[in-house]
Order: C-alpha cells, then sequence, then structure tokens
C-alpha cells in the first residue's frame, strides 16, 4: 500500500509541474517540427521522459524551462531519426486548422516559411515566455545574438504580414 | 511578389506593425495554434509505455480510486478560460513570488491603460503589473499581495461570462467573475486564500475605457 501511495504523490506532483503547460509544449514542439503529428510524438516521449526523471526537478519554480530543454532534445533525437527515414514535408493547412482571422492565418504562413533559428528564439519567447538569458542558455548562444535573431525575426514577419504572409525565400 | 491585400487592408495592417501591442497580441495569436483536444491528458498513440511504468500508472489510478480522491473537478464545473488563465500566470513566475515591492502609480495606471481599463478606486497593494497579449488581445495583468500569498488578477474586456465560473486549476483557485456592461475579471490565488474581498473590491472599482 506504501507504494501505491507514493505514487499517487507522485502523479500529483507531475500533474502540478506539467499542468497548464501541456498544451504550450506541444505548440513549441509543433512550430520547431512544423508537423502536429511529430509535434504530438515528441510531447508523448517528452512527458514519458519527465515523468521517469521528476526526482532530477529540485526547484519545481523551474519546471517551465526544464519541460522546454526536454521538449527540444526529444525533437533533436527525433529529427536525427527523421534523418534516416525522411516523412513527406507538412503542409501549413494541417497546422493553421481552423483559425479564421486572415492577418493571424498570414502571420501563421509568415512563421512557417522562417528559417528555425528566428522560428524557435521567437516561439521560446513568445510561446514558452523564455526570457532572453534563458532563450541564450537553452541555444548556447550570446544574450546579444539572441537579441538580434528576435529583432530580425520580427522584421521579417512584419515585412511579410504587409505582403499577406508571404516570405521572400532569400529572407527566411 | 504575390499581393492580394487591398490598400486599405494593407493600411490597416501598416497601422498594426506600427503599434507594438497589437503587433505582438496578433504573434502570439498565430504561435497559438489549436492544441489536440487529447493534449490535456495526452495519451501515447503506440505501446511505448515500458510495461512497469504502464502498471505503476495503473496502481496509481486503482490507489486514487480506493481513497476516493478526486484530483480534477467535473469539466462542466470550470471555466473553459481556466487552463490559459492558468498558463499565463506559470508563464510568468515572477508574478507568483510574495514580495514587499510596490508597482508605482504611474507604471499601473499605464498598464491599465494598455488593457483599456481604469481602477474607481484603490484595490490593495499592487506588486507586480504588465500588459500582456491573451487570446490575441492585450489585458492587464497585475498581482495584488493577499493574506496568503500573491493574488493575479486579469482585466478581460474582451471575454464574457455569463455568471461568475470557479477556476480550479493546476493548483490555483479562483473565479472569473462578469462585470457590468461586458468583459469580465480573473482573480486567482492559492487554495488557501480569501479572494472575496478582493473580488467585491475590484467589482466596484473597475471601469472599461475605450
Amino acid at each position: 500500500m506504501k507504494a501505491k501511495i507514493f505514487h499517487l504523490g507522485e502523479r500529483r506532483r507531475f500533474e502540478r509541474v506539467v499542468g497548464g503547460l501541456r498544451d504550450d509544449l506541444y505548440r513549441y514542439a509543433m512550430w520547431l517540427s512544423r508537423d502536429p503529428q511529430v509535434a504530438e510524438d515528441v510531447v508523448q516521449e517528452s512527458l514519458l521522459r519527465a515523468w521517469k526523471g521528476l526526482d532530477g526537478l529540485q526547484d519545481e519554480s523551474k519546471a517551465r524551462q526544464w519541460l522546454v530543454t526536454i521538449v527540444r532534445r526529444e525533437f533533436l533525437r527525433h529529427r536525427e531519426r527523421q534523418r534516416e527515414e525522411p516523412t513527406d514535408p507538412v503542409d501549413l493547412e494541417a497546422i493553421a486548422g481552423d483559425e479564421v482571422d486572415p492577418r493571424v492565418q498570414d502571420l501563421q504562413a509568415a512563421i512557417f516559411a522562417l528559417d528555425e533559428s528566428y522560428r524557435e528564439p521567437l516561439a521560446l519567447q513568445v510561446l514558452m515566455g523564455h526570457s532572453t538569458d534563458e532563450i541564450a542558455a537553452l541555444l548556447g548562444m550570446s544574450q546579444g545574438a539572441v537579441l538580434t535573431r528576435l529583432h530580425r525575426a520580427r522584421e521579417k514577419l512584419k515585412q511579410a504580414f504587409l505582403e499577406d504572409g508571404t516570405l521572400d525565400p532569400e529572407q527566411s | 511578389m504575390r499581393t492580394r491585400l487591398t490598400p486599405e487592408e494593407r493600411q490597416a495592417r501598416a497601422a498594426i506593425v506600427a503599434d507594438e501591442a497589437r503587433f505582438e497580441a496578433l504573434l502570439e495569436a498565430a504561435f497559438r495554434v489549436k492544441a489536440p483536444a487529447a493534449a490535456s491528458g495526452m495519451r501515447p498513440r503506440r505501446a511505448r509505455w515500458p510495461t512497469v511504468l504502464a502498471l505503476a500508472a495503473s496502481m496509481v489510478l486503482a490507489a486514487g480510486a480506493w481513497f476516493g480522491l478526486r484530483t480534477e473537478l467535473p469539466r462542466h464545473d470550470v471555466s473553459p478560460l481556466a487552463p490559459e488563465v492558468i498558463a499565463h500566470i506559470r508563464h510568468e513566475p515572477a508574478s507568483l513570488v510574495v514580495t514587499a515591492s510596490t508597482v508605482s502609480r504611474e507604471e499601473f495606471d499605464s498598464v491599465l491603460r494598455g488593457g483599456r481599463a481604469t481602477l474607481a478606486a484603490p484595490v490593495g497593494r499592487v506588486s507586480y503589473a504588465k500588459l500582456c497579449p491573451f487570446r490575441g488581445r492585450m489585458v492587464a495583468h497585475f498581482v495584488v499581495q493577499g493574506e496568503h500569498g500573491p493574488v493575479t488578477v486579469m482585466l478581460l474586456r474582451d471575454e464574457d461570462v455569463a455568471a461568475p465560473t470557479p477556476i480550479d486549476e493546476d493548483g490555483f483557485v479562483g473565479t472569473l467573475v462578469p462585470v457590468e456592461g461586458g468583459g469580465s475579471v480573473a482573480i486567482v490565488g492559492e487554495p488557501d486564500e480569501s479572494l472575496e474581498e478582493i473580488r467585491d473590491r475590484l467589482l466596484q472599482a473597475v471601469r472599461w475605457s475605450i
């Protein structure tokens, strides 16, 4: 019986830690991979790893960064596997879903077309609420480089937004 | 380059691009693609869970049933906005800190203005205030220090609720209350915090501005 009680406590802790972050972890994985199916797989695997490694999380206030790191590593693992077994690319409609606001649709198209080196730091900031130093630590970059990427990413998106979401391929 | 925008639409978009808050709100809305319905309780679609873990999960569920414990309220009893309110609060951990610092009146007013709101009377010591994108709109998000810790308030001018609706999510409790004339206020705190007094003060004080 003690084992059962222990697991119940662990599960509650896990739910508290992961809780409201699940949807945003999925969105982060989705914008990393640009593939909803891959994003679901990545988040599933990540949550399993998080469950197994829950004891390693000493400070629950760091749960967000901890989970993002797990999702990112899992995505990189997935991409390595994908290199060996390439799959068909997903089109934007699979991501945008039932979004009806054309302005949001156009921004989604522009984000979709954005190079990963700009897309990821922007997703970390806008979606996951990471500070520039947290992004710098996660991506192994200087804060200055992160600020430059974030600024340029927004400039590219603004330009595309004024051109109905079309991102100049040379500028992506 | 392909362009399908009319001159009027282009002009409207240029105005959005020139207004940082509006552009940021749209940007966040664009990133917030719809998550799968099961995201709040994802289950592996493939049998990847090791047997031991699956067994442990079964034991957990069995233990939960044995003790009659309920970890979640029925969904129809809580606000559908609750997960997004709580996720937003968790994104800003600085807002969850018990602190002696106080936001200046000027700074607080500026946040309220950005959220198209004013407060006709004081609501307590404000320790954190920020204009935040929420569901595609900029909203005033501030924290009043309660008896047991920070109490988060979000002034949701564009989110109507028919009646006071409980929030019980991820270890936080609170309420979404309608404001006369439209919109609502989310008030969230720790489970042992008494929110009624702050709620009543807020409902008396909040006014929407143009």
